[in-house]
């Protein structure tokens, strides 16, 4: 999270995105902007010379003195003033942090062999949609085998095997150190600008992944799902769940009905 | 008493959650704004420069040379940056009259000072590289540079084996009057394309882009790059120049190593 805000900040600085080497100024197919038309300031995102009007959230912000120009708004930058070099500063220290545990625990997956548990195949291609079909509520059983269901694995190999690596070159691949280093690093991505863009699109796979990721374990057992996490315990549910859910019982029954009747009648009386 | 049917419980509790969703946006932003001015957390936050430089450089080897790109490469327009030129009388006029009062001066931890003139600095060899410069802010622009390396300037005054840093005197100032300095550490000093230059794209250096002179040092972001220089300096620390952190932009809070 405060890789991907102070990400923002650092867009912030120049809140355009190009293809290819350079930055020519007319040549950016992204770009996030503030116009002050007839007096009125007006923030807008332009994509592909297609504007959309975005005043208040992206472009321009209401202020304690009135509106100003800003790409992203301080609530999600971090920091939330415009600081390139504390954005900066926030950045690179997770960005070491992310490369440090993402290449420990790719690593450790590797050896242990965890990794063919998760690692999406042609196989598990074919049972996607049987597995979108229930997550979608449309198929009641789960068609679930293995520890990982073909959505997971997708999910997983997608963030671990494909969008964190690229993630990490391209941001690599703008630095002018490693760029002298490696040749091939911003060639790879099409350019020093072409990286920077692919850096900022993929950053935002990551926002979805991470946003879908919290609304499963909410959705699946807050305090099952945190038990599991930490402790490696996890209470299975669906056996257990026959045996020990009760039929509701003719009383408990009554009791709801008679709630609903007083709430009536209390209704009626007022 | 009628309930009022919108503050059902899913509502309320909805409500609640947006309530302290914003809370602790709020409270986030205020937090990260105070670490960002927190010296502690800072100088936490500098490590990963430190681990920057030593693991970047570790990957480079020395005298590698950064990508120089083709003629047809070079951006239609390069970028000017930074403070406005320096508007002093001496600056003004010297530029009319081809610099012929400008002087590089050298000094420091040197066995010997010397001063330069533009005509004495164009007499050496020099070098021509199309390379890319890459603002902190993000873009990038190619341009074609020809300069004098530093390593030729270096040869001629022999710093002491103490000297780590080359220091940069500039005529440009902040709208504070603050002048602007650079320093970059021998390894930089020394590579091949570490150039003085006084051309961009075969035409003398503008005045929006560092005239008489300006550094290239193409391992590093744009801000390393001092325009409008005067002087060098070879020192053995920083601590005393300026605010101490070794260039205008490092004492506003940038890294000093900019190769990424």
């Amino acid at each position: 999270m405060i890789l991907f805000m102070s990400g923002l900040g650092i867009f912030n600085a120049h809140p355009y995105l190009y293809w290819g080497s350079t930055s020519d100024p007319d040549k950016a197919f992204f770009s996030i902007g503030a116009s002050q038309d007839d007096g009125d300031a007006r923030g807008f995102v332009d994509f592909y010379g297609r504007k959309i009007d975005t005043t208040g959230f992206l472009g321009v912000q209401q202020g304690v003195f009135g509106p100003f120009a800003r790409a992203f708004p301080s609530w999600l930058t971090v920091p939330g003033y415009y600081s390139l070099a504390a954005a900066r500063r926030w950045h690179f220290f997770f960005g070491w942090l992310f490369a440090i545990t993402g290449i420990i625990y790719l690593f450790y997956n590797f050896a242990a062999g965890h990794i063919r548990k998760f690692f999406f195949t042609l196989y598990d291609a074919k049972k996607v949609p049987a597995m979108a079909a229930y997550y979608l509520r449309i198929r009641k059983n789960s068609p679930q085998e293995g520890e990982y269901n073909p959505l997971q694995k997708m999910a997983y190999t997608g963030v671990f095997i494909i969008l964190a690596p690229l993630v990490l070159l391209s941001g690599m691949a703008m630095s002018p150190q490693l760029n002298v280093a490696f040749h091939w690093l911003p060639a790879a991505f099409g350019g020093r600008q072409s990286a920077r863009a692919i850096h900022f699109i993929l950053a935002f796979g990551f926002l979805f992944f991470a946003l879908g990721h919290v609304l499963m374990v909410l959705t699946q057992g807050f305090f099952n799902n945190m038990r599991s996490m930490t402790s490696g315990w996890y209470k299975e549910k669906i056996p257990l769940a026959i045996q020990t859910m009760p039929e509701p019982s003719p009383s408990q029954a009554a009791s709801v009905s008679s709630e609903q009747e007083r709430e009536k009648i209390n209704e009626a009386q007022s | 008493m009628k309930l009022n049917p919108r503050l059902s419980r899913r509502n309320v509790l909805l409500g609640a959650l947006q309530g302290a969703t914003l809370i602790v946006l709020s409270g986030c932003e205020k937090l990260f704004d105070s670490l960002s001015q927190n010296k502690n957390v800072q100088s936490m936050l500098e490590v990963a420069e430190q681990g920057s430089r030593r693991a970047q450089r570790l990957l480079t080897r020395r005298n590698k040379l950064a990508k120089e790109f083709d003629p047809k490469d070079i951006s239609p327009k390069f970028r000017p940056n930074g403070n406005p030129p320096p508007i002093t009388m001496d600056y003004t006029a010297d530029a009319q009259n081809h610099w012929t009062k400008w002087r590089l001066e050298v000094s420091g931890l040197v066995k010997q000072s010397a001063s330069f003139s533009l005509a004495d600095l164009q007499a050496m060899p020099s070098r021509t590289q199309i390379t890319r410069h890459d603002c902190v802010e993000g873009w990038s622009v190619i341009g074609k540079w020809k300069g004098v390396r530093l390593e030729e300037i270096i040869n001629r005054v022999e710093p002491a084996s103490d000297a780590k840093y080359v220091v940069f005197r500039c005529m440009d100032t902040d709208s504070d009057g603050v002048n602007y300095f650079e320093s970059i550490d021998m390894i930089d000093a020394v590579h091949p394309q570490t150039i003085l230059a006084y051309e961009l794209n075969d035409q003398p250096l503008p005045i929006e882009n560092g005239a008489p002179l300006r550094l290239r040092v193409e391992t590093q972001l744009g801000y390393k790059h001092a325009k409008y220089i005067r002087a060098l300096e070879f020192v053995s620390k920083l601590e005393k120049i300026g605010q101490g952190k070794g260039g205008y932009w490092e004492d506003q809070g940038y890294e000093w190593y900019a190769g990424i």
